[in-house]
């Protein structure tokens, strides 16, 4: 982990409003601008008639049946043929890149999505379907979806095809982000009256009670999805994650819970904690106010879904952000709790869609019997106390509940315009 | 590993290397049936098409491209050497019973795809890819073999499976000169992966692991490679030892059948059949130490000469030891004599080994940490590896190897047929 990572906290994916995976819709835009600058191309860069006739110019190189797409031609080239493996030579011969979807026409799912296909390039999908009526559907960056002509598919059905699914657009998910932004802003109060009581507390000098409203506080913030930078600079004045190799109870550049959980467990004088959590109870504020006025990307409820428990895995299950208290199960506990939050608005999206969805949920309650089960009223087992045995089914637990919501997200990836 | 980082490395001058390498190994391999020597002629497997007949692979022929997955014993054991290795200890988390099954099936699926190779369907929209990619779009076989073995844990009384456990599978002792990590010990599973490349043997690694994450976790695990013959015969391990000279022939069925392979009925379960126990021993070696040491000393200890790989009572390798009655060229102490003394009745007590060297990092000395990955394959684990390790307590050598990890698995018979899965015979 490089320092600036560590500093953050939940590691940034690509700055704190770009997560890795929205980089790649930004690289879009960019390829688009290029794209017109470079070219300047008129929009009207084909006159192929009809589908029947094979492109002109695709790369031979590349592997299938050539395939003209774009703006204005959408899958000259195709005419159906057998059941089976099919495999295209998408050829963007437009002036805009181009993200294509081979359509059941009769089910409206989709079978690949070939997405950001750059002007003049060739790029070879392929997937195996059964017998029925099928079209290239074109999505060109710049304007609306053109689908290409129905084609018959002919032959056997296949032993197995491609598992097709129709795709969640970003209309679907405008929605569910407004109910999920909701739920965390109403997470708020109830964090905002468990730092101050810190505060309070530790102004009184009862550490005990200090501990408990830590926890309480903590566990709160867990539950409302910061996993990797989604409250970007917000979060690391809330929840930054201990250095390597530096005292986190002195650590100058470590401020929020971390920064109080090492000086409070550490044994440190009430008074001296004072200032830490004051200024995480003004972090706490700030984070309220400005998530008011944050729109959550349409991308991010699947994400989330997704990456609370992979941020969990990598930083929790490994011990990394534990600073003396020996409450990564709680940490853990919560996540679990965020990740169902996250997951709730977009559950009409999924029983469609998702054939794991009740292997993933089967998943998340183990997982959180199996973590509870370390939960002596409000004294949490701490990691290093686990067997090898127990260190094994907690790691297995939550890697394979991980391992099954990385769907959720690939699911609800906001697709194109409709192909409906 | 040190393969890539060599200016030898992959590219032109291998070949040409190698090439060279192969006409000198050849010869040695002619004197005596040796498995290690396939290792020499390591040429590019990729453009090497599967063997039409498996049972018919010489020593001396190139990297094998593919194994067969299905055979009345697993790949892995007689198998000749590969390049690279992983030996991956896991407890099975699954719980129940029919969850230990699943497990099994789908490790045995994982493993007949990844042998065969091919390339992956499409995984559609509603999923990440389901291989990796890192050995690229098209998986090639890439001499990959994958053993499983079982453990004494796995028949404690999660299963039910006590009553089905090999009779000699035991939980392995420490030894008087072991200094073993609890951590780097046993195991319920042990996953043997071995292939021509690393990235094969890391692919296979994360394939099977990621479609098995809840089920089983991870407990140890030590990679190795085997070196190239410096310059012929037997490669080396990392004292700079030809290691394995005396290794029984695997083309002796007869010899495997009477050390290798175990016979179920008698002691053993039935479904113990064709399968074998599998001693692994993560070994360190001190070889800074080592290097301290008079050559003298060190062909002393062996009872073998360095550079050439004989006996000190010899001229070639192959030449057989002769243990005089004073240990005048071949010390009593020495390595080899009390490992293999030679004698009518010890001729049953040797186990079939498939080590590989191991290299780690470094100590908070400043030291390398380095060593040996033995693996002894065995009919009877206390009749020859047990036997054998006894013989060899105190030997000089201990102050320069320190055993730190390990266990005892058995290695499950082989799958038969295309419904057959890995360690079947257990539940039956």
């Amino acid at each position: 982990m490089t320092g600036s990572q560590s500093r953050a906290g939940r590691p940034a994916r690509g700055g704190p409003l770009l997560t890795g995976r929205r980089i790649g819709a930004a690289g879009i835009v960019l390829v688009l601008a290029a794209a017109l600058i470079a070219f300047g191309r008129p929009h009207h860069s084909s006159s192929a008639p009809a589908a029947a006739v094979a492109p002109a110019h695709s790369d031979r190189a590349v592997p299938g049946v050539p395939v003209e797409v774009g703006a204005d031609v959408c899958g000259a080239g195709w005419n159906g043929g057998k059941a089976g493996e099919q495999t295209f030579a998408l050829w963007d011969n437009s002036s805009v890149p181009v993200e294509v979807y081979l359509q059941n026409v009769d089910t409206g799912k989709v079978y690949f999505d070939a997405e950001g296909i750059g002007v003049d390039v060739t790029r070879s999908f392929n997937a195996v379907i059964g017998p029925g009526h099928y079209r290239l559907y074109c999505n060109p960056s710049d304007g609306d979806g053109l689908p290409g002509p129905t084609v018959d598919v002919t032959g056997a059905a296949p032993s197995t095809t491609t598992q097709a699914m129709a795709p969640v657009t970003n209309g679907d998910l405008l929605g569910p982000i407004a109910a999920y932004h909701a739920w965390v802003t109403s997470r708020f109060p109830m964090l905002l009256r468990q730092v101050r009581a810190l505060d309070v507390d530790l102004r009184r000098g009862d550490t005990t009670a200090a501990k408990r409203d830590w926890l309480a506080g903590h566990v709160t913030y867990e539950t409302m999805g910061a996993a990797y930078d989604a409250f970007g600079d917000d979060n690391d004045a809330i929840n930054a994650m201990p250095a390597t190799g530096i005292d986190p109870a002195t650590d100058p550049d470590l401020h929020g819970f971390h920064k109080v959980e090492a000086q409070l467990w550490g044994g440190a004088d009430p008074a001296s904690i004072v200032p830490a959590a004051g200024q995480l109870v003004k972090a706490v504020s700030k984070l309220r106010t400005d998530f008011k006025n944050e729109r959550l990307n349409t991308i991010d409820i699947g994400l989330r879904s997704h990456e609370i428990l992979e941020n969990a895995v990598q930083f929790v299950l490994n011990g990394t952000d534990d600073a003396g208290s020996g409450t990564s199960l709680a940490t853990l506990d919560a996540n679990l709790t965020g990740t169902l939050a996250a997951m709730k608005p977009i559950r009409p999206l999924l029983s469609t869609r998702d054939a794991d969805l009740a292997e993933t949920d089967r998943w998340i309650k183990r997982s959180q019997r199996l973590v509870r089960s370390y939960d002596h009223h409000g004294i949490w087992t701490p990691l290093d106390a686990l067997s090898t045995r127990q260190r094994e089914a907690l790691n297995a637990t939550i890697s394979q509940t991980t391992e099954l919501l990385s769907r959720v997200a690939t699911i609800t990836e906001p697709r194109g315009a409709a192909a409906r | 590993m040190t393969d890539q980082e060599c200016p030898f490395g992959h590219g032109v001058s291998r070949r040409g290397l190698l090439g060279r390498a192969l006409g000198t190994a050849a010869g040695a391999a002619s004197v005596s049936a040796l498995a290690f020597v396939g290792g020499a002629a390591h040429a590019d497997e990729t453009s090497t098409p599967p063997s039409a007949s498996p049972g018919a692979f010489e020593s001396t022929t190139p990297d094998r491209a593919s194994y067969p997955f299905q055979g009345p014993h697993q790949q892995g054991i007689i198998t000749d050497k590969q390049r690279h290795a992983a030996f991956v200890s896991l407890d099975v988390t699954a719980t129940t019973r029919g969850d230990l099954q699943d497990l099994l099936r789908t490790i045995t699926a994982q493993a007949r795809s990844l042998a065969a190779g091919g390339t992956p369907q499409n995984a559609g929209l509603a999923q990440t890819d389901p291989d990796n990619g890192i050995v690229g779009p098209t998986v090639a076989p890439d001499g990959l073999t994958v053993t499983l073995g079982v453990g004494a844990s796995l028949f404690d009384s999660r299963f039910g499976l006590a009553k089905q456990k090999p009779a000699r599978l035991t939980r392995m002792e420490a030894f008087p000169n072991d200094a073993l990590d609890a951590s780097r010990c046993h195991g319920d599973l042990m996953l043997q992966l071995c292939a021509n490349n690393t990235d094969t043997v890391l692919h296979a690694l994360r394939q099977i692991t990621r479609v098995t994450r809840g089920a089983m976790q991870i407990r140890w695990r030590q990679d190795g490679f085997q070196s190239p013959p410096r310059p012929s015969g037997t490669p080396r391990n990392l004292l700079g030892f030809k290691d394995g000279t005396a290794n029984p022939a695997a083309t002796d069925a007869s010899l495997m059948d009477q050390l290798v392979w175990t016979k179920g009925g008698g002691a053993e379960p039935a479904w113990a059949e064709g399968g074998s126990y599998q001693a692994v021993r993560v070994i360190r070696m001190l070889v800074e130490f080592w290097d301290r040491v008079s050559l003298l000393e060190q062909e002393r200890m062996f009872g073998r000469a360095k550079d050439t790989g004989a006996p000190l009572s010899g001229d070639r390798e192959f030449d057989t030891p002769v243990y005089d009655q004073y240990g005048d060229s071949i010390s009593y102490s020495a390595h080899i004599r009390l490992a293999n003394p030679r004698t009518p009745s010890t001729d049953d007590q040797r186990p079939f080994r498939r080590s590989f060297n191991y290299d780690n990092g470094v100590d908070p000395n400043g030291n390398l940490d380095m060593g040996h990955l033995f693996v002894a394959f065995n009919q009877d684990l206390e009749r020859q590896f047990v036997t054998v390790q006894k013989r060899l307590i105190d030997e000089p050598l201990v102050d320069y190897v320190s055993p730190i990890g390990g266990g005892y698995f058995f290695a499950l018979p082989g799958v038969q047929g295309s419904s057959d899965w890995l360690g079947r015979g257990m539940f039956a």
